[in-house]
Protein backbone atom coordinates (compact mmCIF):
# COMPACT_ATOMS: atom_id res chain seq x y z
CA UNK A 1 0.00 0.00 0.00
CA UNK A 2 1.28 3.44 -0.91
CA UNK A 3 0.55 5.00 2.49
CA UNK A 4 2.56 2.33 4.26
CA UNK A 5 5.54 2.98 2.01
CA UNK A 6 5.31 6.69 2.76
CA UNK A 7 5.18 5.97 6.45
CA UNK A 8 8.20 3.67 6.18
CA UNK A 9 10.16 6.23 4.20
CA UNK A 10 9.69 9.08 6.67
CA UNK A 11 10.16 6.84 9.69
CA UNK A 12 13.43 5.49 8.31
CA UNK A 13 14.64 9.02 7.63
CA UNK A 14 13.65 10.15 11.12
CA UNK A 15 15.42 7.20 12.75
CA UNK A 16 18.63 7.84 10.83
CA UNK A 17 18.61 11.55 11.64
CA UNK A 18 17.84 11.12 15.30
CA UNK A 19 20.35 8.30 15.73
CA UNK A 20 23.12 10.40 14.23
CA UNK A 21 22.00 13.58 15.98
CA UNK A 22 21.65 12.10 19.43
CA UNK A 23 24.75 9.90 19.66
CA UNK A 24 26.81 12.25 17.53
CA UNK A 25 25.80 15.02 19.91
CA UNK A 26 26.74 12.92 22.93
CA UNK A 27 30.09 12.18 21.27
CA UNK A 28 30.71 15.85 20.55
CA UNK A 29 29.89 16.81 24.12
CA UNK A 30 32.20 14.10 25.43
CA UNK A 31 34.95 15.37 23.10
CA UNK A 32 34.45 18.85 24.44
CA UNK A 33 34.55 17.59 28.00
CA UNK A 34 37.61 15.34 27.64
CA UNK A 35 39.42 17.62 25.14
CA UNK A 36 39.49 14.90 22.48
CA UNK A 37 38.56 14.74 18.79
CA UNK A 38 37.66 11.11 18.30
CA UNK A 39 34.53 10.54 20.37
CA UNK A 40 32.26 12.41 17.98
CA UNK A 41 33.04 9.83 15.29
CA UNK A 42 32.48 6.98 17.72
CA UNK A 43 29.17 8.62 18.60
CA UNK A 44 28.16 8.95 14.94
CA UNK A 45 28.93 5.28 14.32
CA UNK A 46 26.96 4.25 17.40
CA UNK A 47 24.09 6.51 16.29
CA UNK A 48 24.07 5.12 12.77
CA UNK A 49 24.11 1.59 14.16
CA UNK A 50 21.25 2.43 16.52
CA UNK A 51 19.22 4.01 13.71
CA UNK A 52 19.80 1.11 11.36
CA UNK A 53 19.00 -1.48 14.00
CA UNK A 54 15.75 0.32 14.85
CA UNK A 55 14.85 0.26 11.16
CA UNK A 56 15.69 -3.42 11.05
CA UNK A 57 13.66 -4.16 14.17
CA UNK A 58 10.70 -2.16 12.98
CA UNK A 59 10.45 -3.09 9.33
CA UNK A 60 12.47 -6.15 8.46
CA UNK A 61 12.17 -8.45 11.43
CA UNK A 62 8.40 -8.93 11.00
CA UNK B 1 29.98 45.46 -15.74
CA UNK B 2 31.43 48.19 -13.67
CA UNK B 3 29.52 49.86 -10.91
CA UNK B 4 26.37 48.22 -9.68
CA UNK B 5 26.53 44.50 -10.35
CA UNK B 6 23.78 41.99 -10.10
CA UNK B 7 22.50 41.60 -6.57
CA UNK B 8 21.33 38.00 -6.18
CA UNK B 9 18.20 37.41 -4.11
CA UNK B 10 18.86 36.40 -0.54
CA UNK B 11 16.98 35.63 2.63
CA UNK B 12 16.67 39.38 3.12
CA UNK B 13 14.04 39.31 0.37
CA UNK B 14 11.81 37.33 2.70
CA UNK B 15 11.48 40.10 5.25
CA UNK B 16 9.02 42.86 4.64
CA UNK B 17 8.41 46.21 6.16
CA UNK B 18 4.90 46.57 7.55
CA UNK B 19 2.51 47.68 4.85
CA UNK B 20 0.71 49.94 7.29
CA UNK B 21 1.69 51.00 10.77
CA UNK B 22 4.87 49.83 12.44
CA UNK B 23 3.40 46.72 13.99
CA UNK B 24 4.73 43.34 12.90
CA UNK B 25 1.11 42.30 12.38
CA UNK B 26 0.96 44.64 9.40
CA UNK B 27 3.52 42.71 7.32
CA UNK B 28 2.72 40.88 4.13
CA UNK B 29 2.92 37.27 5.42
CA UNK B 30 0.55 38.00 8.31
CA UNK B 31 -1.90 39.74 6.01
CA UNK B 32 -1.69 36.79 3.62
CA UNK B 33 -2.55 34.40 6.44
CA UNK B 34 -5.60 36.55 7.23
CA UNK B 35 -6.54 36.60 3.58
CA UNK B 36 -6.21 32.82 3.34
CA UNK B 37 -8.61 32.35 6.26
CA UNK B 38 -11.14 34.65 4.60
CA UNK B 39 -10.76 32.97 1.21
CA UNK B 40 -11.05 29.44 2.58
CA UNK B 41 -14.10 30.35 4.68
CA UNK B 42 -15.85 32.12 1.84
CA UNK B 43 -15.13 29.31 -0.59
CA UNK B 44 -16.39 26.50 1.59
CA UNK B 45 -19.37 28.40 2.97
CA UNK B 46 -20.39 29.38 -0.56
CA UNK B 47 -19.90 25.86 -1.86
CA UNK B 48 -21.94 24.24 0.89
CA UNK B 49 -24.64 26.86 1.39
CA UNK B 50 -26.93 25.74 -1.38
CA UNK B 51 -26.11 22.09 -1.14
CA UNK B 52 -28.24 20.12 -3.56
CA UNK B 53 -28.43 16.53 -4.68
CA UNK B 54 -27.35 17.60 -8.13
CA UNK B 55 -24.33 19.71 -7.18
CA UNK B 56 -23.44 22.99 -8.77
CA UNK B 57 -19.88 23.42 -10.00
CA UNK B 58 -18.89 25.25 -6.84
CA UNK B 59 -20.38 22.60 -4.62
CA UNK B 60 -18.68 19.93 -6.68
CA UNK B 61 -15.31 21.60 -6.21
CA UNK B 62 -15.77 22.05 -2.46
CA UNK B 63 -16.94 18.50 -1.98
CA UNK B 64 -14.07 17.26 -4.11
CA UNK B 65 -11.52 18.77 -1.74
CA UNK B 66 -13.40 17.51 1.29
CA UNK B 67 -13.77 13.97 0.05
CA UNK B 68 -10.12 13.89 -1.00
CA UNK B 69 -9.03 14.72 2.56
CA UNK B 70 -11.65 12.48 4.06
CA UNK B 71 -10.90 9.39 2.01
CA UNK B 72 -7.29 9.42 0.98
CA UNK B 73 -5.91 11.19 4.05
CA UNK B 74 -8.40 10.23 6.75
CA UNK B 75 -10.02 6.90 6.14
CA UNK B 76 -7.16 5.14 4.41
CA UNK B 77 -4.49 6.24 6.85
CA UNK B 78 -6.14 6.46 10.25
CA UNK B 79 -8.65 3.64 9.86
CA UNK B 80 -12.08 3.21 11.50
CA UNK B 81 -11.70 6.11 13.95
CA UNK B 82 -10.87 8.67 11.28
CA UNK B 83 -14.01 10.75 11.54
CA UNK B 84 -13.10 12.85 14.58
CA UNK B 85 -9.78 13.90 13.04
CA UNK B 86 -11.24 15.04 9.74
CA UNK B 87 -11.90 18.66 10.86
CA UNK B 88 -8.29 19.04 11.94
CA UNK B 89 -6.83 17.40 8.84
CA UNK B 90 -9.16 19.28 6.54
CA UNK B 91 -8.33 22.66 8.11
CA UNK B 92 -4.64 21.89 8.03
CA UNK B 93 -4.70 20.80 4.40
CA UNK B 94 -6.72 23.73 3.06
CA UNK B 95 -4.78 26.25 5.16
CA UNK B 96 -1.37 25.02 4.03
CA UNK B 97 -2.52 24.59 0.45
CA UNK B 98 -3.98 28.09 0.22
CA UNK B 99 -0.95 29.73 1.82
CA UNK B 100 1.43 27.79 -0.41
CA UNK B 101 -0.44 28.64 -3.58
CA UNK B 102 -0.11 32.33 -2.72
CA UNK B 103 3.47 31.82 -3.91
CA UNK B 104 2.44 31.71 -7.56
CA UNK B 105 -0.62 33.98 -7.53
CA UNK B 106 0.30 37.20 -9.37
CA UNK B 107 0.53 40.27 -7.09
CA UNK B 108 0.48 38.19 -3.89
CA UNK B 109 3.46 36.04 -4.94
CA UNK B 110 4.69 35.02 -1.57
CA UNK B 111 4.29 31.59 0.01
CA UNK B 112 3.52 32.32 3.65
CA UNK B 113 5.09 29.05 4.72
CA UNK B 114 8.52 30.24 3.59
CA UNK B 115 8.68 32.06 6.93
CA UNK B 116 9.65 29.32 9.35
CA UNK B 117 7.41 30.59 12.14
CA UNK B 118 4.24 29.52 10.36
CA UNK B 119 5.22 25.87 9.71
CA UNK B 120 6.53 25.64 13.28
CA UNK B 121 3.18 26.80 14.64
CA UNK B 122 1.38 24.18 12.55
CA UNK B 123 3.83 21.46 13.56
CA UNK B 124 3.22 22.34 17.23
CA UNK B 125 -0.50 21.74 16.66
CA UNK B 126 0.24 18.37 15.09
CA UNK B 127 2.65 17.53 17.89
CA UNK B 128 0.08 18.17 20.59
CA UNK B 129 -2.67 16.38 18.73
CA UNK B 130 -0.83 13.13 18.13
CA UNK B 131 0.72 12.93 21.57
CA UNK B 132 -2.59 13.75 23.23
CA UNK B 133 -4.31 11.09 21.17
CA UNK B 134 -1.67 8.54 22.12
CA UNK B 135 -1.69 9.41 25.82
CA UNK B 136 -5.50 9.28 25.96
CA UNK B 137 -5.56 5.95 24.24
CA UNK B 138 -2.80 4.15 26.12
CA UNK B 139 -2.22 6.20 29.27
CA UNK B 140 0.93 8.25 29.75
CA UNK B 141 3.20 5.50 31.09
CA UNK B 142 2.27 2.86 28.54
CA UNK B 143 2.46 5.37 25.68
CA UNK B 144 5.99 6.45 26.57
CA UNK B 145 6.97 2.85 27.22
CA UNK B 146 5.64 1.74 23.84
CA UNK B 147 7.61 4.46 22.14
CA UNK B 148 10.87 3.99 23.98
CA UNK B 149 11.15 0.23 24.31
CA UNK B 150 11.04 -1.81 21.15
CA UNK B 151 9.96 -5.32 22.17
CA UNK B 152 12.22 -8.32 21.74
CA UNK B 153 15.57 -6.65 22.32
CA UNK B 154 18.18 -7.58 24.96
CA UNK B 155 18.01 -5.20 27.92
CA UNK B 156 21.47 -3.65 27.57
CA UNK B 157 20.71 -2.63 23.97
CA UNK B 158 17.99 -0.30 25.28
CA UNK B 159 20.71 2.02 26.55
CA UNK B 160 21.57 2.80 22.94
CA UNK B 161 18.16 2.51 21.29
CA UNK B 162 15.86 4.25 23.77
CA UNK B 163 17.33 7.75 23.46
CA UNK B 164 17.14 7.47 19.68
CA UNK B 165 13.49 6.41 19.75
CA UNK B 166 12.66 9.14 22.21
CA UNK B 167 14.41 11.79 20.11
CA UNK B 168 12.64 10.53 16.99
CA UNK B 169 9.16 10.88 18.44
CA UNK B 170 9.59 14.00 20.52
CA UNK B 171 12.13 16.13 18.66
CA UNK B 172 12.94 14.96 15.14
CA UNK B 173 9.38 14.37 13.96
CA UNK B 174 7.98 17.87 14.61
CA UNK B 175 11.26 19.47 13.54
CA UNK B 176 11.38 17.66 10.19
CA UNK B 177 7.67 18.25 9.67
CA UNK B 178 8.06 22.02 9.85
CA UNK B 179 11.49 22.18 8.22
CA UNK B 180 10.36 20.20 5.19
CA UNK B 181 7.51 22.56 4.46
CA UNK B 182 9.58 25.65 5.19
CA UNK B 183 12.57 24.57 3.12
CA UNK B 184 10.50 23.61 0.10
CA UNK B 185 8.64 26.90 0.07
CA UNK B 186 11.74 28.95 0.79
CA UNK B 187 13.82 27.30 -1.91
CA UNK B 188 11.02 27.46 -4.44
CA UNK B 189 10.41 31.14 -3.88
CA UNK B 190 14.13 31.87 -4.02
CA UNK B 191 14.38 30.04 -7.33
CA UNK B 192 11.60 32.13 -8.82
CA UNK B 193 13.27 35.28 -7.48
CA UNK B 194 16.57 34.34 -9.13
CA UNK B 195 14.99 34.08 -12.56
CA UNK B 196 12.74 37.12 -12.35
CA UNK B 197 15.39 39.38 -10.81
CA UNK B 198 17.98 38.02 -13.22
CA UNK B 199 15.72 38.78 -16.15
CA UNK B 200 15.06 42.24 -14.82
CA UNK B 201 18.77 42.87 -14.50
CA UNK B 202 19.45 41.65 -18.03
CA UNK B 203 16.93 44.22 -19.28
CA UNK B 204 19.19 47.02 -18.04
CA UNK B 205 22.11 45.67 -20.09
CA UNK B 206 23.06 45.50 -23.79
CA UNK B 207 20.59 44.68 -26.56
CA UNK B 208 21.76 41.05 -26.79
CA UNK B 209 21.23 40.62 -23.09
CA UNK B 210 17.77 42.13 -23.41
CA UNK B 211 16.88 39.45 -25.93
CA UNK B 212 18.33 36.76 -23.68
CA UNK B 213 16.24 37.98 -20.77
CA UNK B 214 13.24 36.41 -22.51
CA UNK B 215 14.66 33.03 -21.55
CA UNK B 216 15.06 34.08 -17.97
CA UNK B 217 11.46 35.27 -17.74
CA UNK B 218 10.33 32.18 -19.61
CA UNK B 219 12.07 30.01 -17.06
CA UNK B 220 10.41 31.95 -14.26
CA UNK B 221 6.99 31.29 -15.77
CA UNK B 222 7.75 27.61 -16.35
CA UNK B 223 9.10 27.19 -12.85
CA UNK B 224 5.98 28.86 -11.47
CA UNK B 225 3.95 25.93 -12.77
CA UNK B 226 6.51 23.55 -11.35
CA UNK B 227 6.22 25.40 -8.04
CA UNK B 228 2.46 25.03 -8.12
CA UNK B 229 2.96 21.27 -8.21
CA UNK B 230 5.44 21.37 -5.33
CA UNK B 231 3.13 23.57 -3.28
CA UNK B 232 0.20 21.17 -3.65
CA UNK B 233 2.46 18.22 -2.93
CA UNK B 234 3.86 19.79 0.23
CA UNK B 235 0.39 20.57 1.56
CA UNK B 236 -0.52 16.95 0.90
CA UNK B 237 2.63 15.59 2.56
CA UNK B 238 2.21 17.79 5.63
CA UNK B 239 -1.34 16.54 6.13
CA UNK B 240 -0.44 12.96 5.26
CA UNK B 241 2.33 12.89 7.86
CA UNK B 242 0.00 14.37 10.47
CA UNK B 243 -2.47 11.61 9.70
CA UNK B 244 0.27 8.98 9.84
CA UNK B 245 1.47 10.24 13.23
CA UNK B 246 -2.07 10.17 14.59
CA UNK B 247 -2.51 6.67 13.20
CA UNK B 248 0.75 5.63 14.84
CA UNK B 249 -0.34 7.04 18.20
CA UNK B 250 -3.67 5.21 17.95
CA UNK B 251 -2.09 1.89 17.00
CA UNK B 252 -1.79 -0.73 19.71
CA UNK B 253 1.94 -1.10 19.40
CA UNK B 254 4.59 0.68 17.47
Amino acid sequence: MVKQDDNAFWTILAYLISGLAFWGGVGALADHFFKLHILVFVGLVVGLTAGLSLIWLRFIRE
Amino acid sequence: MAGDGFVPPSSADFFFHPIFGTNILGTKPVLLVGLSVVLISVFFIASSRKAAIVPSRLQFAGEGVYSFVRHSLGEEVIGPEFLKFIPFLFTLFTFVLCNNIFGVIPLLQFPTMSHIGFPIALAIFTYFVYHTVGIRRHGLVKYIKDICFMPGVPKYIYVILTPVEFATYFIIRPATLSLRLFANMFAGHLLLLVFTMGGKYLLTSTILMKILSIFSFGFAVGLSFFELGIECLQAYIFTLLTALYIAGALADEH
